[in-house]
Parts: structure tokens; C-alpha cells; sequence
């Protein structure tokens, strides 16, 4: 096996680790998968009360905007919160000991996620369209293209929550204690995309959120898949989150390089 | 050839200290105090290519802060280090390549996989070939005796089949240097001897340079041809086992017993216990000639029983911490 080879081996097989882990804990997901389905219930109810009257919101019918908080919360829960485990990584001194290893941290680390977020993004991704053909009715996906397009974003997002989730977790090594930081992260998250498409938004907040990692994390890929904008506008969204992707994972690394000198171990 | 140096090698650390009371508490929250920690302080020392060599000291001695600059982990506040050439800090990437680590108490495994999936990622990230890693594996199962928990997941094991496993997993890559943190540290005394058997074997059978820290002199007896011992951040001895060893000859633990009750009072030198009938006095022989004690015990009395034993290497050591408190 060639030398880059080997190189990029050990990302793809900490991803298919991270798979088989996730795998060993068939109880999680139940528990997960039971608040999936709750969340979307509770909030199908809403928005038909919401409705009530109306043909549409924003441009979305109901059976749309049902179909779109399904996608905007798939990514968030593939993803799952990593940012409690790494942070406590980083406050214990344990991330210490994963650093004397040949491989490059944020990558691997990233490995691992996306390994953790196909399992668990595969799971939600089927009870996701469950519960959109109970709560919403038919798929609102007319063609191979569309499909493509919104599993790819899917994982984009799932992706980029992950590693915006690691850049916030590492600010441990500066801030004792740092999960007010998550906590403005997650309810800007929910509030900037995912429980609303950003169209309910006023013009001036949406334009404000268009500079933010945002609309990649919930509705981009909620938008393609519950109201298809049309493959140049697709590739649009794609390429907003793809570059939310990189400067996400260059975040990352610019942090930890600043962060190594501040490594520390409890009790050593 | 020198494998690990370490020169003037210090490490502090800047940690926060919060005196008791809400008065206190609330003060620190305004303005916090810091107190700089030094936990380790100008360390220097030089080990062999193929030495055995045991890192000693008390609980905060500095043993682990010591291991960890020299495996990467940490950078030193000052002074520096080199581990086969290479610099730990500026190198680690290359270095890892070439050192194993088990940090007794920190898992290399992950928790939820069985060994045989952690060797597998392990081998991965280490770079080795597939084909070389599916001779490797098998090999290590059957030296370290684990073929019966390759297939159960880590967190079942218990902790002696867990260091078992985490010594073989760091050996997957074929290190040239082992850095070995308490590696018996929370094991019983049957898993402390399995392991201290395996430590000595791979030391004398693959010949690699094996750097051990610990606080438990059993491991080093058994395994390590020189120490190093460390109190407060600093060397305090450096010699080999036998020159360490030699320092029991200074001192001898007489223990005598006889038919009927005698005066146990030698002179200057008083029992360390006694009974109307038995006795243990330490003897320290630069100051105290052994025959003449010995002859003094066997004329007291009719005899019963007469013992005279060497220091024990957990005394020595423990009087090497004591005397620089």
C-alpha cells in the first residue's frame, strides 16, 4: 500500500470504528430516535394549528414546512453533542493523551464524527421519512437529482455542526468554563433556520444570516429537500455550505494550533 | 548510543487558587489569584539505546509531567529534550512513529470496541501495513495471552486483561522506545507479578529501550537495570540497581530470639522492638562493627532463632525521599 494511502487509512478506518461504537448502543438509539419523533410530532401539531386558514407561510404548505423541520433537525441530531464529550475531554486533561499519536487531531477527531454521524444519520434519516409520510404526506422529492442533492447537504451540515461543535468545545482551554458558548450556539441554531425557514425571517435578520455558518447547519438542506429551488440554486446552497466546510475545519485547526501550548493534565 | 536525554528539562504550571469562604469566592470571582506550580524542575539525564531504566518518586514527584515531555504531550517551560533524535515537542508527529506509551490510569482502546477492533484502528493510525498488521495481531495475542478477550468489549474487561491488552496494543507498531506510566498502578498483587513477567520479557527479548515511571518499587525490582528517582521536581539519585542495592549493605535488620528472658540493651545500641525474650535492631554498620553485635547477641543467651537480613529496596528508597523533604 502506497505511503498516502496509508496516510488517509487511518481517517477511514477511525470513521468505520466510530460506526461500530455507535452501533454497540442499540438503546441510545431508541431514546434519540423517540425524541426525534416527539420533536417532529409536537411541532407538525404546531404548525397546524399554525395554518390554520391558510394556504401557505412564506411560500411553504404545510405539508412542506412538516417535511422541512424533519430535515432541518436530521442533521442536529446525526450529529449528535459532541461538543459535552470534547469539552470535558479538554477541561480533564484527557485530549493530552490523544495528542502523542501520528495523525492530524481535528481530522481525526472529524473522522470519528462523521463516522458517528453516518450511524446515527442513516437511523434518523429512515424514521425521518416515516414520520413525514404519517405527519406530512407524500416525499415532496420529484427526481434522482433532488435526492442526491439533499442527502448530500444532509451530510454537509451534520459535517459542519460537528466541527463548529469542536472549534466552541476547545475554547476550554481558554474559558474554565465555556458551555454558555454552546448554549448561544444552539439556540441560534434553532432560531436561524431550523425551526422556521429563513424566508419567515424579516429581510434585514435574513440578510445578516446569510454571513452566518447558520443556513448551512438546518436550511439548506431542509430548503432542497421540502421546496426544490431548482438545480443552479441547489448548487448555490451546495456551495455555501461546502465553503462553510472548509472555513469550519481551518477554524478548527487554527484553534488547536493556538490551544497546544496550553496543554495541561490534571494529576500529572 | 543515547536514546532519551533530557537536559535542565522544567515544567510549571499557572493554577488558580481559590482560598475557602464566600468572601474569598467572591473575591477570586473579581480578581483570581494564580499560584505558578514548578512540577518539574531543571531534570537532566541520559538513558542508552536498550536500557531499562525505572523513572522513581513519590506522588507528585514529577515522574508523569517528566514522561509526557518526553513522549510530546507536553511542552517543557524550559530545557530541552530529544527521544531518538528527535525533539518531542517540535517532532511529535515523527517521534510517535517510533514510541509506545501506556499511561496506566488513560486508555489507548476505545472503551466500547473489543482489543481486536482497537488494534486494527491502532495499527491504522500507526501506518502499518495491512498484511504486516495481520501477523502482527496474532503475535501479540499469543505472547501476551489474550486470545480469550480479543472479542469481548474493553469495558467488560477487567483491569489486569485491560493493561494486558493496552502494554500489547503499544507495541503494535514496533516501537523502538516504551514509555511505560504506572502501568501496574490499581492491579492486585497476581496481575502486578503477570505484568511485571511480561515487562521483563519484553525487555530482554526484543531488546527496546524501556522508560518506566512508578511509585511501586516492585516493578522496578523485577524488571529495570537502573533508576532515576525524582523528589520535588527534581534527580535525587541516578545509579544502577546494584549501586542502589548496595546501599542495604550500610544497614541490617538483626532479629533474635531467645529460651528465657535477657538484657536486649546493647549499649548505644537499643532494640527497635522488643519482647522479654526477642528483639529486631537495625544495625547501621558504618557506625557499629556487624560481628561484634553478633557476637554480643549470641552471648546473652541460649539462642532459638538468629536472622540477619538486608534493607529492603522500598526502605532504601523511602529513606532517599525522606532525606531531602
Amino acid at each position: 500500500m502506497s505511503a498516502p494511502r496509508l496516510k488517509l487509512r487511518k481517517y477511514a478506518v477511525a470513521a468505520i470504528a466510530a460506526v461500530q461504537e455507535r452501533l454497540a448502543y442499540r438503546g441510545s438509539f431508541l431514546g434519540e430516535g423517540l425524541t426525534y419523533a416527539l420533536w417532529v410530532f409536537v411541532f407538525s401539531r404546531i404548525w397546524r394549528a399554525a395554518y390554520a386558514g391558510r394556504a401557505e407561510l412564506a411560500g411553504y404548505g404545510l405539508s412542506q414546512m412538516v417535511w422541512y423541520f424533519i430535515a432541518a433537525e436530521l442533521p442536529s441530531f446525526a450529529a449528535g453533542r459532541p461538543f459535552w464529550s470534547l469539552s470535558d475531554d479538554m477541561k480533564s486533561g484527557q485530549v493530552a493523551y490523544l495528542v502523542s499519536r501520528p495523525y492530524d487531531f481535528v481530522a481525526y477527531n472529524f473522522s470519528q464524527g462523521a463516522g458517528q454521524a453516518l450511524a446515527s444519520g442513516l437511523a434518523y434519516l429512515a424514521e425521518g421519512i416515516l414520520l413525514g409520510l404519517a405527519f406530512a404526506g407524500p416525499l415532496p422529492v420529484s427526481s434522482v437529482l433532488q435526492a442526491a442533492a439533499a442527502l448530500a447537504s444532509l451530510a454537509l451540515a451534520a459535517s459542519i455542526q460537528y466541527l463548529l461543535q469542536l472549534a466552541i468545545a476547545m475554547t476550554a482551554f481558554w474559558a474554565e468554563e465555556n458551555s454558555a458558548f454552546y448554549w448561544i450556539f444552539s439556540k441560534l441554531a434553532l432560531v436561524l433556520g431550523t425551526l422556521m425557514p429563513l424566508e419567515m425571517l424579516s429581510e434585514t435578520a435574513q440578510r445578516v444570516t446569510w454571513w452566518t455558518p447558520f443556513p448551512a447547519l438546518a436550511y439548506v438542506p431542509a430548503r432542497i429537500l421540502a421546496a426544490w429551488p431548482g438545480a443552479p440554486a441547489a448548487a448555490r446552497l451546495l456551495g455555501f455550505q461546502l465553503a462553510w466546510l472548509a472555513l469550519s475545519f481551518l477554524a478548527c485547526e487554527a484553534i488547536y494550533a493556538a490551544a497546544r501550548s496550553r496543554f495541561a493534565v490534571n494529576g500529572g | 548510543m543515547v536514546a532519551i536525554s533530557a537536559a535542565s528539562l522544567s515544567k510549571s504550571f499557572r493554577a488558580k487558587v481559590r482560598p475557602a469562604g464566600l468572601r474569598a469566592s467572591l473575591k477570586s470571582l473579581a480578581r483570581p489569584d494564580y499560584r505558578v506550580v514548578e512540577a518539574v524542575r531543571e531534570v537532566s539525564f541520559e538513558v542508552e539505546v536498550g536500557e531499562v531504566v525505572a523513572f522513581l518518586g513519590p506522588n507528585g514527584a514529577g515522574k508523569s509531567t517528566t514522561i509526557k515531555m518526553l513522549t510530546g504531550i507536553l511542552r517543557p517551560s524550559s530545557g530541552t529534550a530529544s527521544v531518538l533524535g528527535l525533539d518531542p515537542c517540535r517532532q511529535r508527529v515523527a517521534l510517535a512513529r517510533s514510541i509506545g506509551a501506556v499511561f496506566g490510569q488513560r486508555s489507548q482502546l476505545w472503551f466500547h470496541l473489543t482489543p481486536a477492533d482497537g488494534f486494527r484502528l491502532l495499527g491504522a493510525v500507526y501506518e502499518v501495513e495491512p498484511k504486516a498488521l495481520g501477523r502482527k495481531i496474532p503475535e501479540l495475542v499469543e505472547r501476551f495471552g489474550i486470545g480469550a478477550y480479543m472479542d469481548v468489549p474493553l469495558r467488560k474487561l477487567s483491569l489486569g486483561e485491560r493493561i494486558r491488552c493496552e502494554i500489547a496494543a503499544s507495541l503494535i507498531h514496533e516501537p523502538k522506545v516504551l514509555f511505560l506510566d504506572e502501568p501496574t498502578i490499581g492491579l492486585d498483587l497476581v496481575v502486578k507479578r503477570e505484568v511485571r513477567a511480561l515487562l521483563a520479557e519484553l525487555a530482554k527479548r526484543d531488546g527496546a529501550t524501556v522508560f518506566i515511571t512508578s511509585h511501586d518499587v516492585g516493578d522496578i525490582e523485577r524488571v529495570c537495570k537502573r533508576a532515576i528517582i525524582i523528589h520535588h521536581g527534581g534527580v535525587v539519585v541516578d545509579e544502577s540497581m546494584k549501586e542502589l542495592r548496595h546501599r542495604s549493605l550500610s544497614r541490617k535488620y538483626i532479629g533474635v530470639k531467645y529460651a528465657s528472658p535477657v538484657d536486649l540493651d546493647l549499649g548505644e545500641l537499643k532494640p527497635v522492638k522488643r519482647t522479654p525474650t526477642a528483639a529486631s535492631y537495625v544495625v547501621d554498620t558504618r557506625e557499629h562493627r556487624l560481628e561484634e553485635v553478633l557476637r554480643a547477641l549470641v552471648g546473652r543467651g541460649e539462642l532459638e532463632d538468629l536472622t540477619v537480613e538486608d534493607e529492603d529496596l522500598e526502605d532504601i528508597i523511602a529513606r532517599i525521599y525522606e532525606a531531602r523533604p
